[in-house]
């Protein structure tokens, strides 16, 4: 026994040291680099049907109209956009706006300065109406400047940061005062020498001859000018990437090709075709039913055309109710319940064979 | 990509960081498959020249047997040494025959029988010396890989927990851990494979051998046989 296990010992010695040497780490496995394949999986509506997204964007995995900047949420808003309301109409494009803004941003401040000026000043202001219709604008122009440098900021600051309420409020007291009319020709003409390419200048134009035939107030034309971003557009927000859309969902809720076929083929499941249909083309069968949110039958799913009085003809017609009644809970993508609320199936047994 | 970052990060990977990096149950399971590797190899180392010597012996003794020596004079050769297999089997049953024979029995009959049981008992005693350890092999060859694989289950489960407490599934900390824990079973498969195919080398030598022991037994009961009958004939 000695002799055994001597051997063994060192055996196993000799197996371990050699194991030590020889097993120590593994070299590293090398892997080929290998490209990876990119796969788009693209559901067949995204074809067929136009989402709801950005015209210039480009297309994405979801759907997603441009995000908007407001962070409020409108309840039951149907229209993306900005807005506080919730409209169908276009938004108005902010880019001209924009130009308007930039060049515009001194002439407001005139105007609104010569009204407080003019209430104790009527009579130059009454000098100043019969010039109007002529509008040689180097003439009216020195007239409001001199104005403009005695009586600065602090008056047109407050003007500026008052709202369109704000000078509501005021108009009832200024409409009594006809000293004010003078002024508005006055500040119509030092605008329009300035740029003739302004938006407003056209609503002031249009103003002008009302003027002419009522009584003229400026702090009303004031009101009536729209101080609001010309705003339209929906109030629904978006908060995702834009991606490749149109304005609205023109199919979005329609059921796309291949759940209409898993609709066909759970129906084609439970339908035992009438014996003796096979040959009768004529035994086509249209049934109509109503399906719930949950998929299931409402009602009693109704033949509207097809089927017969007797024989073969209600065999068939009876057997494709059935085959509606018997696949009952139907899984339909819940998003586009309107889609297939009412559903008509039309069973044809010259097609099963 | 020249390597794969795993063997990098991951922990070392030779043998003797992975018995290391184990848990003391896994450590234990593998020192005690280690040692009954050991074992299992001196066994089998034992046996193998225990085997030889005896074929050896059984050889030389046929040979001395049947070269037409006379009993007598080999009994007393043998007598006083110490005796194996066909050897001892044969001192055994001329010891029975002196001591009846010669004391004058009365049954042949009976010691026929006498003979029988004592060349019977050596063989058994015999063959009991050539299968001892035998089992050991057996046990071992069954044992070994499911101590191993309890190893591995243990191990894994460790390796697991760890897991679960670095909260990542990343291949390089799940590695190392089951790669210890698998070094159980293969210690465990390396101290079977060889005990079992041991274990049925050194079983059907032993059952050859018992065979030749057993002929020879035969043979030499008859062989007695004859002469009791010639002795008693002489007698009567």
């Amino acid at each position: 026994m000695k002799t055994g296990l001597t051997t063994s010992v060192v055996l196993h010695a000799a197996m371990l040291g050699f194991g030590l040497f020889t097993l120590s780490a593994p070299s590293a496995l090398e892997v080929a680099d290998v490209e990876a394949f990119p796969v788009d999986i693209v559901p067949v509506e995204s074809i067929t049907q136009i989402q709801k997204g950005d015209k210039k964007a480009p297309a994405n995995e979801k759907p997603a109209p441009k995000p908007t900047s407001r962070p409020d949420i409108v309840p039951d808003a149907q229209n993306v956009g900005d807005n506080k309301i919730d409209s169908d109409k276009p938004a108005t494009p902010e880019p001209t706006q924009k130009e308007v803004d930039v060049a515009a941003a001194p002439p407001p401040s005139p105007k609104p300065e010569p009204k407080p000026a003019e209430k104790p000043k009527p009579e130059p202001a009454k000098q100043a109406e019969p010039k109007p219709t002529p509008v040689p604008a180097t003439e009216v122009t020195p007239e409001p400047q001199p104005k403009q440098d005695v009586k600065p900021d602090p008056v047109a600051e407050t003007i500026v940061n008052d709202q369109a309420e704000a000078e509501a409020v005021k108009l009832p007291e200024n409409a009594p005062a006809p000293e004010a009319k003078p002024k508005p020709p006055q500040a119509q003409t030092a605008k329009t020498p300035d740029r003739k390419q302004d938006d407003k200048q056209a609503q002031e134009a249009a103003s002008k001859p009302k003027s002419e035939e009522k009584e003229f107030n400026a702090d009303e034309v004031a009101a009536l000018l729209n101080k609001q971003k010309p705003s339209g557009g929906g109030a629904k927000r978006s908060t995702e990437q834009a991606s490749l859309g149109g304005k609205k969902d023109t199919g979005g809720n329609k059921l796309s090709q291949s759940e209409m076929d898993a609709l066909r083929g759970q129906i084609q499941r439970c339908w035992n075709v009438p014996a003796g249909a096979m040959d009768g083309g004529a035994l086509k069968v249209s049934v109509q039913f109503k399906l719930s949110q949950t998929g299931e039958i409402e009602g009693r799913p109704e033949i509207i055309s097809g089927g017969g009085a007797a024989g073969i003809e209600r065999a068939a017609a009876e057997s494709a109710r059935r085959a509606v009644l018997q696949c009952a809970p139907y899984n339909l993508p819940a998003d586009k319940y309107e889609a297939w609320a009412d559903v008509i199936v039309n069973f044809d047994p010259s097609e099963m064979f | 990509m020249e390597n794969l970052p795993l063997a990098q990060t991951g922990a070392e990977l030779s043998i003797w960081a992975l018995f290391w990096q184990a848990g003391w149950v896994v450590k234990l399971v593998m020192l005690g498959l280690l040692g009954a590797s050991v074992w299992t190899w001196a066994i089998i180392v034992d046996k193998l020249v225990a085997y030889n010597r005896m074929r050896a012996a059984l050889n030389r003794f046929e040979q001395i047997f049947w070269s037409g020596q006379s009993l007598e004079e080999l009994y007393r050769n043998l007598s006083d040494r110490k005796t194996t297999g066909m050897s001892a089997i044969f001192v055994s049953a001329m010891r029975e025959w002196k001591k009846s024979f010669e004391k004058g029995a009365k049954s042949p009959l009976a010691l026929q029988t006498r003979i029988d049981k004592a060349m019977d008992l050596a063989l058994t005693r015999e063959m009991e010396r050539l299968e001892g350890r035998l089992g050991f092999l057996a046990t071992i060859g069954s044992a070994a890989p499911f101590i191993g694989l309890f190893g591995t289950v243990v191990g894994i489960m460790t390796s697991f927990q760890a897991i679960a407490g670095s909260k990542s599934t990343n291949l390089a900390v799940v590695a190392p851990g089951i790669a210890e824990a698998l070094l159980a079973t293969a210690i465990g498969l390396l101290a079977a494979i060889p005990a079992v195919i041991a274990y049925n080398k050194l079983s059907s030598d032993a059952g050859k051998i018992a065979v030749r022991m057993e002929g020879f037994a035969d043979e030499f009961s008859a062989i007695l046989s004859r002469q009791i009958d010639e002795k008693v004939a002489q007698r009567a």
